[in-house]
């Protein structure tokens, strides 16, 4: 049993950021650019998301991979299924791999369960015999016998989920990997697919696990790997990594502004930004689905703004502001004398949906004008389904729902 | 689907393979893609294969009025022209059709890209099989519409999926172009719609090749739909057909099938990334 059935060899991944900002992404300026004299870039920057990443899987083996947001854990993960390249560096995987990134790939609204079965089932990487073999077993797991001809768009989030991993418990492959998808479903769901996984893990097969809940880790695997800024800081025994985890991980909520984009004139500049949760009372690195969270900025003014406001706005992965707040719109503005300060806010109903954003501030000595310091895509805020999250909200990472989740009534109109 | 026992990921650069069997190995997924397109297709519009093909029926009476009746263009042979602009119609608008869907299919697909492998090929070529199987049902149009006007076709009929074949080939090729372009470039797909509609009136669809002057013949002889077409109606209608025309189209589907594939495939690697 001590062959690898995974090596990763010195894998390093680039990703550049600013190169694909989406006003330069057309045809047309890049012909016109063509005429100009070349120049480079200033907005583009290299960013690498792994750093040399060695390690290897025996066969049988359940690993963990865990690490802060954007340590690395989800695009090595990406590597491994093929879907993005290395920049650099080798992995070899012996046997066939199927992976998991998401719950229900590719299920279509319009499908029924049935069909959905087969299009998941055949994008996941199973054979029509085996969707086939396996279908009474899937449809049995995912409790839908009776709405198996019912489109999917009719069904409430939980069979959804369901059914969605039905399909993935019943993929057999050599080597597996999951991504974070246990997070969702009611805890006695969430139970049943952990001992699936189990029982996965103990035949033999390969599993990879990326996860934040870190009870279902210890109880996965034994083995871990930590990565942070995209590389492998420990490895080993699975709770010995956690615990070396946990200690990292008031360090580390502090955001990393090395890297983002900022412009203004700078007579004051915001140096750190760190998360905590509502009350101050402890720092924190993902937040919880709905729960308020606290934002810290820590700033230094450099000359003195007698009419200063911040601003705060959460981003999307593409940039896009989902909501602004500036303090000069609730009529607060601040005389701020030079030498370091901070100001916290607290972001009291964020109800965006489980994922990734980002963070742009800014602080403007004439609101609403311009900018004394302003930075954009801070940050990897995490947004992650609680583990006490009562109401089934299992569809919310399906890629179906805007990015808001408000809360609704509904009701029939009474009849005169 | 089998995979190779071991696999080595590794950086890449430069041109590759297509890799046909890996393809292969995956033909159940791109038959899964293309079934669900027209599954989803059918099922969300009411009426289904009726509008599919109410669009070129209605296109063949507005032609017929329009350039028939009133700018008075004729077939060029003894074809009543509603039965020969229809042939026109119904191939071009599957060219053309298979053009916009396979150019555009990467983008709609992007969240399958950035979350399971498998060959990217599979998007655009799935989108072409799933629109031949909406061309053969609006093709039936030509039935009740040859018996009314008392067309009868000769043995040269049975060529006619070859010639679609032909049209299929170019469409993808021409898309899979189209498809890596957009990734990059957003501002493809906006052009995309207006050149093929301008293309229409530069390709022999609403007027037969033989209608235009000797020296606007040659130049439009060198668009390679033109060949597409009008075999097309050759096949249907028995009508003379230049050779010329037809071998240029089959090269150059040939070329810009196998080109972009490598292109796509070179760039494919990106794909990723960049959604």
């Amino acid at each position: 049993m001590s062959t690898p059935s995974v090596v990763i060899d010195n894998v390093s991944k680039r990703f550049r950021i600013g190169a694909m900002r989406p006003d330069y992404a057309t045809l047309r300026e890049r012909i016109a650019g063509a005429f100009r004299f070349r120049k480079e870039d200033p907005e583009t920057r290299e960013i690498w998301a792994l750093r040399d990443v060695s390690f290897q899987i025996e066969q049988g083996e359940a690993l963990g991979l865990i690490g802060h947001n954007g340590a690395g854990k989800s695009t090595l993960l990406k590597i491994l299924s093929r879907i993005t390249e290395p920049t650099s560096g080798e992995a070899i995987l012996h046997g066939r791999v199927a992976s998991l990134l998401e719950v229900g790939t590719g299920f279509h609204p319009e499908l029924t369960g049935r069909e959905n079965i087969f299009l998941n089932g055949a994008i996941l990487g199973m054979t029509r015999a085996e969707i086939r073999k396996n279908f009474d077993a899937i449809v049995a797991f995912a409790e839908i016998e009776k709405f198996l001809d019912t489109p999917v768009k009719r069904y409430s989030s939980g069979m959804y989920v369901r059914l969605a991993f039905a399909v993935a418990a019943h993929l057999t492959p050599e080597i597996l990997l999951i991504d974070e998808v246990l997070a969702v479903g009611d805890i006695e769901f969430q139970r049943r697919c952990l001992g699936r996984m189990n029982e996965v893990a103990r035949s033999g097969r390969t599993v990879v696990f990326v996860s934040h809940n870190l009870a279902s880790i210890e109880t996965l695997c034994r083995k871990a790997v930590l990565l942070a800024g995209g590389r492998v800081v420990e490895y080993g025994p699975a709770q010995e990594v956690i615990v070396r985890y946990l200690a990292a991980r008031t360090a580390t909520a502090r955001m990393d502004l090395s890297a983002v984009e900022r412009d203004g004139e700078g007579k004051a500049r915001i140096l750190s930004v760190e998360l905590f949760d509502r009350d101050a009372t402890a720092a924190i690195d993902v937040v919880e689905f709905r729960r308020p969270f606290r934002v810290r900025i820590g700033y230094e003014v450099h000359e003195r703004l007698p009419n200063a406001s911040f601003g705060l706005a959460l981003l999307g992965r593409d940039g896009s502001r989902l909501f602004l707040s500036e303090t000069y719109e609730v009529g607060r503005v601040f005389d701020l004398e030079t030498g370091p300060a901070s100001i916290d806010v607290a972001v009291v109903n964020p109800n965006v949906l489980p994922g990734v954003y980002h963070l742009e501030l800014w602080i403007s000595d004439a609101p609403g004008v311009s900018w004394t310091d302003h930075v954009r895509m801070v940050g990897n805020i995490e947004v992650v389904v609680g583990a006490d999250t009562s109401r089934s909200i299992a569809t919310l990472t399906s890629g179906m729902r805007g990015p808001m989740f408000v809360d609704t009534e509904w009701s029939a109109p009474r009849v005169r | 689907m089998t995979q190779a026992r071991t696999l080595f990921i590794r950086p890449t650069s430069g041109w590759r393979s297509i890799d046909l069997a890996e393809l292969w190995a995956y033909r159940e997924l791109l038959y899964i893609f293309a079934w669900r397109d027209l599954k989803v297709r059918y099922r969300q519009t009411l009426l289904g294969a009726i509008w599919v093909m109410g669009q070129p029926l209605v296109t063949m009476l507005i032609f017929t009025l329009l350039f028939n009746r009133v700018a008075k263009l004729r077939s060029g042979t003894d074809v009543p022209y509603p039965v020969f602009v229809l042939g026109g119609i119904l191939i071009w608008n599957f060219v053309s059709g298979s053009i916009g869907k396979t150019g555009n299919s990467l983008l709609g697909a992007s969240y399958l890209i950035s979350k399971v492998y498998f060959p990217r090929l599979a998007i655009p070529l799935s989108a072409v099989v799933s629109d031949i199987v909406d061309f053969a049902i609006a093709a039936l149009l030509l039935i009740p519409m040859m018996i009314w006007y008392g067309v009868t076709p000769g043995p040269e009929i049975l060529l006619s999926p070859f010639v679609v074949l032909l049209g299929g080939v170019m469409a993808l090729g021409i898309g899979l172009w189209i498809a890596a372009l957009n990734i990059e470039y957003r501002d493809v797909r906006v052009v995309i719609p207006w050149i093929l509609q301008v293309a229409m009136y530069a390709t022999p669809v609403v007027y037969p090749l033989s209608a235009l002057p000797e020296r606007y013949r040659k130049l439009a002889m060198l668009n390679p739909m033109s060949g597409v077409v009008e075999a097309f109606r050759a096949t249907l209608f028995g009508t003379p057909v230049l050779i010329g025309p037809l071998v240029w189209s089959i090269v150059f589907a040939m070329l810009v099938v196998f080109g972009g594939a490598f292109y796509f495939r070179r760039v494919e690697r990106r794909f990723a990334d960049i959604l």
